[in-house]
């Protein structure tokens, strides 16, 4: 602040130095001092950050507040801070309970749910089981539009046995059915926002919604029906900063507290880590870059291509580089620290020789002109598209790089417009294999962009799916990771770290790898420390 | 006049029309579908189609463009995909901050191109016009998503006077119009200049002089008027071009403003909100440059604004 006074002064100083020699520059003199006293007279007072407020600059806004409606991962992170569901996922991506306080599985079909007493939603009124039926009914109910209730497909009804007691049945056996309990939980009469998503039910969360400015601000403020811990944040403001270098500006000058993932430019790292009141953090992280091979083009049929391919693409030395060490070389869609992990997979590490061989062995020449692909990307990945270009360009493969926005490149991959994309996906189940290896799956009917088509593999899936055992779904799911490895239909390039960046004020962040904030309800603040040194 | 006024304000329907057609057709051409870039992966084939058939997506583009020129003209713009909210309503919330900053930048580049042009006009080929000009050349030359930063760190970090970011009181207004108007207060100074070097040798800038006023008054009072025209007309584009032109801006600055919202709305192909957005900006355009119509009149009395 004392810098800022001092440098405005010796600007009024410098201005009041010039000597006068006509009415009209004395005007202009007396219009610059004018601006200068109207640039101090806006000044704001460096303000020391109160011990129970909490900053967390965001990229993008939350597409609405309303849960039953939510798919972006924006919303979905701030909602967790807001409601609650029945069952949650822990870090190892298991559903554990949260309102429910006791699960029982009668038959295979069957889920009882028991909810735990005294909750209540911000509003005042208690949770039960009537409320949950009533959001997985909005949900369901198609004039609703919600667009979460594809996630509901298998679920065949939901029914109130009492007061504290739902019951969740399943149209077959079906062994992901827990996942469909985590559907957060709003009040019974809540109106469906047909006028506007930013109509906000109450939750039973640690906070409420206390202000939301499209595209600038979102207030959270404490749940007044459930109690906090002194010392915890009173209130949390997720400001939208869309521009990095300004997010990293923020941190920098002590006005943003924290920011994670998305809100950091891999490039601003090394300039972030400088300052010792930052805190970067890097721990496991469960979205995956990935290479999608199109098998409906003949070339790529062959697996002796792709795997030249996976052998020809460096990928230490571009998390090293380009990703400034905040991603981990993936062997599968699944990360190790997942409960359905399988380690001993297949691997494809750098060796451009055997790339070589690979290319040859399939029949082409060193700069084969057949060895020419078409490389869809968007803006955001062209830099790693140039990358790879230049690497299987060793190789001799010739990537041609097309860039087209979000909506054009997700539509060319969906009609299969594409010889090789990149693109990235946040893996939270063993289940996720489902959607993008069975032959079913081929758009529109899910993700398996590539097309894909393995009887052994679409058994698999489907042994996965209706196996309760929990032991042997886990040793089905290592046969499917298996399989993918070594049938690589996609070439899974990395793990993406969940990255955050928190001042030293704020501490005890619980890093969880889909880049969740609820630990934001927990975090304590460090007493005000002495001013901070630039 | 009024007939001139009616004239102008008829002819504002063809536009319209033309512009509506035109950005249906070219959003609906452009691949994506909003529908399957809303749902996500792991949307069933069932509820693409009953989401698309809610959102008349399903009807033939004939049918969707006769609805939407029939809301057109109710005054109805449709309710935004992604929002859930009347496309009105949104653009009623985020248009003030647009207007707001235009204007706010194009208060800042008329400050500071009129002295610039003046100082530059009055003496040219000296000290003053080629500082003048460098200044000119520097805001021409320098991009708003370097000049916006810039400003940040020198009057938000280090000297603290000014808000860094959103949009609140007139502390938050100065950088984002200091860095939008910059470069058009650098375009209107050499164009102002050009204009005066002009009017100078002009007669009646001799019969001014000669009846004893001083250079820089016949400059001021004579020259200046007659050298305002070409001006006023670049000022008309310009102030065009800030309104639609201000998303660099508003992302470095955190403005909630029309543009980003138009660039969201274009990623989501939001259809109705993208029509919506390119709608307002394409009439407040017209009405920019209608009222640069009018400031003719005002600036130099030859001009009639008459009917024909």
């Amino acid at each position: 602040m004392l810098k800022g006074a001092r440098a405005q002064l010796l600007l009024l100083f410098a201005i009041l130095r010039l000597k006068p020699k006509r009415t009209a520059s004395h005007r202009g003199r007396l219009l610059l001092i004018a601006v200068v006293v109207v640039l101090a007279g806006c000044a704001r007072r460096a303000s020391v950050a109160p011990t129970d407020y909490l900053q967390v600059d965001i990229n993008v806004p939350p597409t609405t507040l309303d849960p039953r409606f939510a798919t972006d991962a924006m919303s979905g992170r701030i909602d967790e801070l807001v409601y609650e569901s029945m069952v949650r996922f822990d870090q190892a991506g298991k559903p554990v309970d949260e309102l429910a306080e006791r699960i029982d599985q009668p038959e295979p079909t069957r889920l009882v749910f028991h909810l735990r007493h005294g909750v209540r939603f911000s509003d005042g009124h208690e949770l039960t089981a009537r409320d949950v039926k009533f959001t997985y009914d909005t949900v369901l109910d198609p004039s609703s539009g919600s667009m979460r209730r594809s996630a509901l497909a298998e679920l065949k009804s939901i029914n109130v046995l009492d007061d504290y007691t739902v019951e969740m049945t399943a149209r077959r056996p079906y062994a992901p059915a827990l996942e469909m309990a985590t559907l957060p939980i709003v009040p019974a009469g809540s109106p469906s926002p047909h006028s506007s998503l930013l109509i906000a039910p109450a939750g039973s969360g640690p906070f409420r919604f206390a202000m939301y400015r499209r595209d600038e601000a979102l207030l959270l403020e404490r749940n007044p029906t459930r109690p906090y811990q002194p010392g915890t944040a009173r209130r949390i403001l997720f400001k939208i900063v869309p521009d990095a270098t300004v997010r990293a500006l923020e941190l920098v000058e002590d006005i943003c507290d924290f920011t994670e993932n998305d809100g950091i430019q891999r490039d601003l790292i090394p300039y972030l880590e400088r300052h010792p009141f930052l805190h970067v953090e890097r721990s496991p992280g469960s979205f995956l870059q990935y290479l999608a091979f199109n098998l409906r083009d003949p070339r790529l049929k062959d697996i002796r291509l792709r795997r030249a391919f996976a052998a020809a693409i460096d990928r230490k030395a571009i998390i090293r580089s380009m990703l400034q060490d905040t991603a981990t070389p993936a062997t599968g869609f699944l990360i190790p620290e997942n409960w359905a992990y399988a380690g001993d997979v297949e691997r494809y590490e750098y060796d451009p020789d055997k790339a070589r061989q690979l290319i040859e062995a399939a029949g082409y020449s060193k700069d084969d002109p057949r060895l020419r692909f078409v490389y869809k990307t968007t803006p955001e990945g062209h830099r790693m598209a140039e990358i790879l270009q230049a690497m299987l360009k060793q190789a001799g493969i010739t990537l041609e790089i097309h860039t087209n926005e979000w909506a054009t490149f997700y539509a060319d991959l969906q009609r299969g417009n594409f010889a090789l994309a990149a693109s990235q996906l946040a893996v939270a189940s063993p289940h996720d294999y489902y959607f993008f290896f069975h032959s079913s799956m081929m758009p529109p009917h899910g993700s398996n962009r590539v097309g894909y088509s393995n009887p052994e593999m679409d058994h698999l899936l489907e042994q996965a799916d209706t196996t309760m055992d929990p032991i042997r779904r886990r040793a089905i799911c290592a046969q499917i990771q298996q399989l993918a490895a070594r049938d690589i239909p996609y070439l899974p390039l990395w793990w993406i770290n969940t990255l955050t960046i928190a001042n030293q004020r704020v501490r005890g962040f619980v890093r969880y790898p889909d880049g969740s904030l609820r630990s934001l309800a927990t975090v304590r603040f460090s007493p005000p420390a002495a001013p901070i040194a630039r | 006049m009024i007939d001139y006024l009616l004239r102008r304000l008829l002819g504002l329907i063809p536009v319209v029309l033309g512009v509506a057609t035109l950005t249906f057709m070219l959003i609906h051409l452009v691949p994506g579908d909003p529908v399957v870039a809303m749902l996500g992966d792991s949307a069933q084939p069932a509820d693409i189609v009953a989401m698309r058939h809610q959102l008349g997506l399903d009807q033939p583009l004939v049918t969707q463009y006769g609805a939407f020129l029939g809301g057109l003209v109710r005054g109805d713009l449709g309710e935004s995909i992604t929002m859930r909210a009347p496309v009105r309503r949104v653009i009623a919330e985020r248009y003030p901050a647009t207007l707001e900053l235009a204007a706010a930048g194009l208060f800042v580049a008329v400050l500071i191109a009129f002295p610039l042009g003046l100082i530059a006009g009055a003496n040219p080929g000296g000290i003053t016009d080629a500082s003048a000009m460098g200044v000119a050349v520097l805001g021409i030359s320098i991009p708003h998503i370097y000049l916006g930063p810039l400003l940040m760190i020198v009057f938000s970090l280090e000297l603290r006077s000014l808000p860094l970011t959103g949009r609140g009181g007139i502390a938050h207004l100065v950088l984002p119009a200091i860095t939008l108007g910059f470069s058009m207060a650098a375009i209107l100074a050499r164009m102002l200049r050009q204009s005066l070097l002009g009017a100078r040798h002009a007669e009646y800038m001799r019969t001014a002089i000669g009846k004893g006023l001083s250079p820089v008054a016949a400059l001021i009072r004579h020259a200046l008027r007659n050298a305002l025209m070409p001006v006023i007309t670049l000022l008309g584009l310009e102030a065009g071009a800030l309104l639609t032109g201000s998303i660099i801006v508003e992302t470095i600055f955190s403005w909630p403003g029309l543009g980003r919202l138009m660039i969201t709305a274009i990623n989501n192909r939001d259809y109705p909100l993208v029509e919506g957005c390119v709608l307002t900006f394409a009439l407040s355009y017209v009405v920019v440059n209608l009222i640069t119509d009018l400031a003719y009149g005002t600036v130099d009395p030859r001009v009639r604004l008459t009917s024909r």
